[in-house]
């Protein structure tokens, strides 16, 4: 996005290291993600640590990006598009955070069904994690170059994860009643689906605050009537 | 001479000398009558443009600011709402002004009877430095021959509630002007402003000397105001504009740039002029 120099050179720097740190926060929640899903679908229980000391970055750049976005709203006031880009950002350290915690829960059930026998369901949750990181990086894609044709789509995206969800809790149910003695082992992997289910919601989340930055459209919830504003 | 009572004063006087005054019931304004029209306005001093053909509705009991840059032509425009640019030599003046229907530049139409209805406030606190609080309130009232006490009394009280100052004042009427703090002389000059009973308050960067608090003080001042005025306010700072005012006008070069409501303004200006200039961005 082109966007002409401040009068206050100190404001650009101080907006461009604040997106900055959210975008390490995006590539960490990326890493963190793909890493999850190498610790269920390669049974790779080494990863979950790394999973865990991620998160960890991730949380203290959310606590950074909190604290760099208030100071410069107290002390720059900025209005317009550059008041939407702080707060989009700041929404965006938010919904990292949250990717970022279901990364970890995610690895943290992995190394569980680690340490039992095989199961073979675990690699009908492939096809399930290649979308939510499609969706994520698309998110994260609009956010950065305020691509609003991209972040329009990811609404519709999510709703097909939501149902690739429903689908695999469905034949995991099925599972479950054949095969009671492994009920706990299905469950950790409908937590898992239901983990990346979520990670689908904020990565639309996301798309609708890069909405709202490039255009100061608010996107969310179309089908309420209800409005307050 | 006759004395002249509260009836002479009744809000929604017309403004045309010539022509026989409508009684406040039939000229009282619709809510959503605009107190200005201003259409197709142009002014200059002499060579130079100051306004440049400039159309704008100013909605009635409503707070509108106008921002911009020095010497963008905000406050020629405020001025030339009551008609005080006139008092610059070489001024010309193309367009026309409605006030409630009519025309303000029409040829039979008093500017001193514009400005009692038009009232201003001044960048710099201007009580007048040998009189008392209340005959600073009053002057207005007195210059235009009130004499009767209770009625001038109950104007002083009046005023001086509504410009917030009735309380820090009301022992020290009989004390000049000048030997108040200049937030209080700021909200005196409202006061003084508000005794004729305007309906309109123009305000040049009413704020702009005063520190913090009193600025705060006049702004919650403006806000309270708005139920019962129309306020105009040029103001450079833009917190202040996007704080107090409903509708902002963003003025460039004499050009009216852009015109809306004050939140979407500063939220999504639709001129890239507007957003350039409310972020930082000009020149």
């Amino acid at each position: 996005m082109m966007r002409t120099r401040h009068i206050l050179r100190e404001f650009d720097r101080a907006l461009d290291a604040l997106r900055s740190d959210a975008l390490m926060m995006a590539s960490l929640t990326d890493r963190n993600l793909q890493n999850a899903m190498s610790c269920l679908l390669d049974r790779n229980p080494e990863l979950c640590v790394v999973t865990v000391l991620d998160e960890k970055e991730v949380d203290a750049l959310e606590k950074k990006v909190d604290h760099d976005g208030v100071d410069i709203l107290l002390r720059y006031q900025p209005v317009a598009s550059d008041l939407r880009q702080v707060v989009s950002t700041m929404k965006l350290g938010s919904n990292l955070e949250r990717v970022a915690d279901q990364a970890v829960n995610i690895a943290k059930r992995s190394r569980k069904l680690s340490m039992e026998p095989e199961l073979h369901e675990a690699f009908a949750l492939g096809p399930l994690f290649v979308d939510a990181i499609s969706i994520f990086r698309d998110s994260i894609r609009a956010y950065a170059d305020g691509d609003v044709a991209l972040a329009r789509t990811l609404r519709e995206r999510d709703r097909e994860i939501d149902q690739m969800n429903r689908q695999i809790a469905d034949d995991l149910t099925v599972k479950m009643a054949e095969q009671a003695d492994r009920i706990p082992d299905y469950l950790q992997l409908l937590f898992i689906a239901r983990h990346l289910e979520r990670v689908g919601d904020h990565a639309k989340n996301i798309g609708e605050d890069a909405v709202y930055a490039a255009e100061a459209e608010d996107i969310r919830h179309p089908d309420n009537a209800l409005a307050y504003h | 001479m006759p004395v002249k009572t509260m009836s002479s004063f009744e809000p929604n006087a017309h403004i045309g000398t010539m022509s026989s005054p409508t009684s406040p019931a039939e000229s009282s304004p619709s809510p959503a009558e605009p107190a200005f029209k201003v259409n197709n306005l142009s002014i200059w001093y002499g060579e130079k443009q100051a306004i440049k053909n400039v159309s704008i509705e100013i909605p009635a009991k409503a707070i509108t600011a106008i921002i911009g840059p020095s010497g963008c032509g905000k406050s020629t425009f405020l001025r030339c709402l009551n008609r005080m640019h006139e008092l610059v030599p070489r001024t010309r003046l193309e367009g026309d002004i409605h006030f409630y229907g009519e025309n303000l530049y029409g040829p039979a139409v008093d500017p001193a009877v514009v400005r009692r209805r038009v009232g201003m406030v001044f960048q710099k606190s201007n009580p007048f430095p040998t009189m008392s609080i209340e005959e600073n309130v009053l002057v207005g009232l007195r210059l235009n021959g009130v004499r009767d006490r209770r009625f001038l009394n109950e104007r002083l009280e009046q005023s001086l509630r509504r410009s917030a100052l009735w309380e820090e004042v009301k022992h020290d009427l009989k004390k000049p002007g000048m030997s108040i703090s200049g937030g209080q002389q700021q909200r005196l000059c409202i006061a003084r402003a508000l005794a004729v009973e305007p309906e309109v308050l123009l305000m040049d960067e009413p704020c702009s000397a005063l520190d913090p608090i009193a600025t705060a003080k006049i702004e919650e001042l403006i806000r309270e105001l708005r139920d019962k005025y129309t306020i105009v306010i040029v103001t450079h700072n833009m917190q202040q504009a996007s704080r107090v005012s409903d509708k902002t006008a963003f003025f460039y070069v004499g050009e009216l740039i852009e015109f809306g409501d004050t939140t979407q303004l500063f939220n999504r200006p639709a001129e890239r002029q507007t957003e350039d200039y409310i972020t930082g961005r000009f020149g």
